[in-house]
């Protein structure tokens, strides 16, 4: 479970988030929907404890993320808005490292990474080195190794951002297969149907505050529109910003 | 405190590195080049010594004075040839270093105790034929005053009479210090051996992060940032090392392999030195790798931070340099000075001195002091939200 409360951050004198609160439960997934530059992306960066935020706080579980950022990166996965792969290692040397790092036994990192390999269907690239892969190819090693240590919280950054329809419908599987077992999965995107598809709860930012929140037929009633489309041009429009 | 990512990242580097045709391209260069020149200086001066002393003589009208030539022949390093039909055109188009001409009427101007004509040419404006000339022209005065000499002897005259002076020249620039000078720069190939082979390392575990985008997952790992900054720098350092002793590996192997004893050079490669030599320079090879990281996580690329690591190896050539002016002394102050001190100490340690323990150890802590800074330099910048997010 992720609760966001009050989130603040400012680059110069301006904020790019200002006062975005959420709370993500676990077998729940919750979508962050937002135009380009909504404040997102910094969101999520300042739950996955890279960025601090001015004021707020942030809780993975029962971990404080801004007092324990290192602890809380424990209990996350994350598909982060850059996620370059090593061009001279090979897939499973990818998941290797990074469940390394993250402390997992050796004979379970093997056993976890065969099981990846099949769920994410990496298995024709498993031992081909990373370098010449496509776009698709190298979100699905990325999203691999983030989940490489069996994480309760998965936080993806517009993981279908770019991809083909082969590579989003793997994906998607992956974030169904994740909701199946009771995790709690973030997803950001501003693709409507992307959202609409997955998510079971919505956070609509922009401006860098939370401007509603709700399932997508409570976001549609909420606008007084009949598709989740209008709903999100009327609550994350400029018009929203009169209100 | 668990300390194995350390060594799974410095592992995970290490293999990286290993697949990277380029850096494997660097490696080898960057260990060649300075032998090989070493090698190539100090065999051309060997070689111009061995030339002056194994000398060619192209001989017209041999047949004019079969004395003279039978003598010229008798003496060490002289092959006596025919020489060219016009010996003034073959000498001034660099066909024939130098003739000698033995004229006609020698045999009997000889036969009559008069001077007997024998011509040398030679070109005085080219530099590298002179220590041949030079041999020659004593060789025939040698002969001329053996003979003179004789002659006197069956005249009952003793031959000292004959000479007013005793002659004997020291030549003060010889090869030996030239070889010397020579010398003087394998502390400073060593040390830009443990620079270059280091920093594809250096810059690809850092920049190269940033340029790939792969800095930010990385980061997620709950790993302390000191951790990993300590694992990258520990795999540029392995690295520098072995460039550093393969380099000198390969010197030692160059410089046996050459005549050095002829040039009267005392400067000595063997295992002992071998061993002082990498004790000495390892600090430079732990320091090296720490400064280029700290450098290398300012740019945004691999390409970036290679210019910046340019100027840093022009930094570390400059004692280099300036040592083949102003010889560096080993004084106590230079101890502290990164580089500089460890300088001193390889030219002591190639003459032949014991170096000083007191000195290497202030050397070797200044170094590690250094290490310390800039790998705690690299660990905030690593920390920095402009680094992490900026691109």
């Amino acid at each position: 479970m992720i609760q966001a409360e009050n989130l603040r951050k400012s680059f110069g004198t301006v904020y790019a988030v200002n006062g975005v609160s959420f709370t993500a439960p676990d077998g729940v997934v919750t979508g962050l929907l937002g135009p380009n530059g909504a404040g997102k992306t910094t969101s999520l960066r300042m739950v996955y404890g890279l960025m601090r935020p001015d004021s707020g706080t942030i809780r993975v579980d029962d971990c404080d993320v801004v007092a324990d950022p290192v602890g809380a990166q424990r209990k996350l996965g994350v598909l982060s808005d850059m996620s370059g792969l090593y061009p001279r290692l090979t897939s499973r040397e990818h998941i290797r490292y990074f469940g390394q790092l993250q402390g997992v036994p050796a004979d379970e990192l093997e056993k976890r990474m065969e099981k990846l390999i099949e769920i994410i269907d990496l298995k024709s690239i498993a031992d081909r080195r990373a370098g010449g892969f496509s776009h698709g190819e190298r979100t699905k090693v990325a999203l691999a190794r983030a989940l490489v240590h069996n994480p309760q919280n998965i936080l993806l950054d517009e993981p279908t951002n770019g991809l083909d329809v082969m590579s989003t419908r793997a994906v998607r599987e992956v974030i169904r297969h994740l909701k199946s077992e009771n995790r709690c999965v973030v997803f950001s995107s501003h693709v409507m149907q992307e959202v609409s598809a997955l998510c079971d709860r919505i956070v609509v930012i922009a401006r860098g505050r939370v401007v509603a929140e709700g399932s997508a037929g409570e976001l549609i009633e909420l606008s007084g529109k009949t598709t989740l489309e209008d709903a999100f041009v009327v609550l994350a429009g400029p018009q929203g910003e009169a209100e | 405190m668990n300390l194995s990512a350390i060594r799974i990242i410095a592992q995970k580097e290490l293999t990286d590195s290993s697949r990277d045709r380029r850096a494997m391209y660097a490696l080898v260069f960057s260990t060649l080049v300075g032998p090989l020149l070493i090698g190539f200086m100090l065999n051309q001066i060997a070689g111009q010594e061995k030339a002056a002393h194994e000398i060619k003589v192209p001989v017209v009208g041999a047949q004019y004075s079969p004395l003279l030539i039978n003598w010229l022949k008798q003496q060490p390093g002289v092959e006596v040839v025919t020489g060219p039909a016009d010996p003034e055109a073959a000498v001034r188009d660099r066909k024939s270093d130098f003739v000698v001409v033995v004229e006609k009427d020698f045999a009997e101007k000889f036969r009559d105790t008069r001077p007997a004509p024998v011509q040398l040419y030679s070109d005085s404006t080219r530099q590298n034929t002179r220590a041949k000339v030079r041999r020659i022209r004593s060789l025939l005065n040698r002969f001329n005053s053996e003979i003179a000499g004789l002659r006197l002897i069956a005249r009952g005259v003793s031959p000292s009479i004959a000479s007013a002076l005793k002659l004997e020249e020291v030549e003060v620039s010889n090869a030996a210090q030239r070889a010397a000078t020579i010398f003087n720069i394998i502390p400073m190939f060593l040390i830009l051996a443990a620079f270059s082979t280091g920093m594809q390392i250096a810059t690809d575990s850092t920049a190269g992060e940033r340029e790939r985008g792969s800095l930010e997952p990385l980061l997620l790992n709950p790993v302390p940032r000191w951790q990993l900054v300590t694992g990258k720098w520990l795999a540029a350092t392995l690295a520098a090392l072995a460039g550093m002793v393969i380099t000198l590996v390969i010197t030692a192997k160059v410089l046996s392999s050459l005549p050095l004893e002829d040039l009267g050079v005392r400067y000595h490669l063997g295992q002992h030195e071998i061993l002082l030599l990498v004790l000495t320079i390892a600090p430079i090879a732990m320091m090296a790798p720490a400064i280029q990281m700290y450098l290398a996580c300012f740019a945004k690329s691999f390409k970036e931070a290679q210019s910046y690591m340019g100027f840093l190896v022009f930094a570390v050539t400059i004692p280099g340099v300036l040592s083949s002016f102003y010889p560096i002394n080993n004084q106590p102050w230079l101890h502290p000075i990164p580089i500089l001190g460890q300088y001193a100490a390889s030219m002591d340690i190639l003459a032949g001195k014991p170096p000083s323990m007191v000195g290497m150890i202030v050397s070797a802590a200044a170094s590690v002091a250094m290490v310390g800074l800039f790998l705690g330099l690299a660990t905030k910048l690593l920390s920095a939200e402009k680094i992490i997010f900026g691109r």
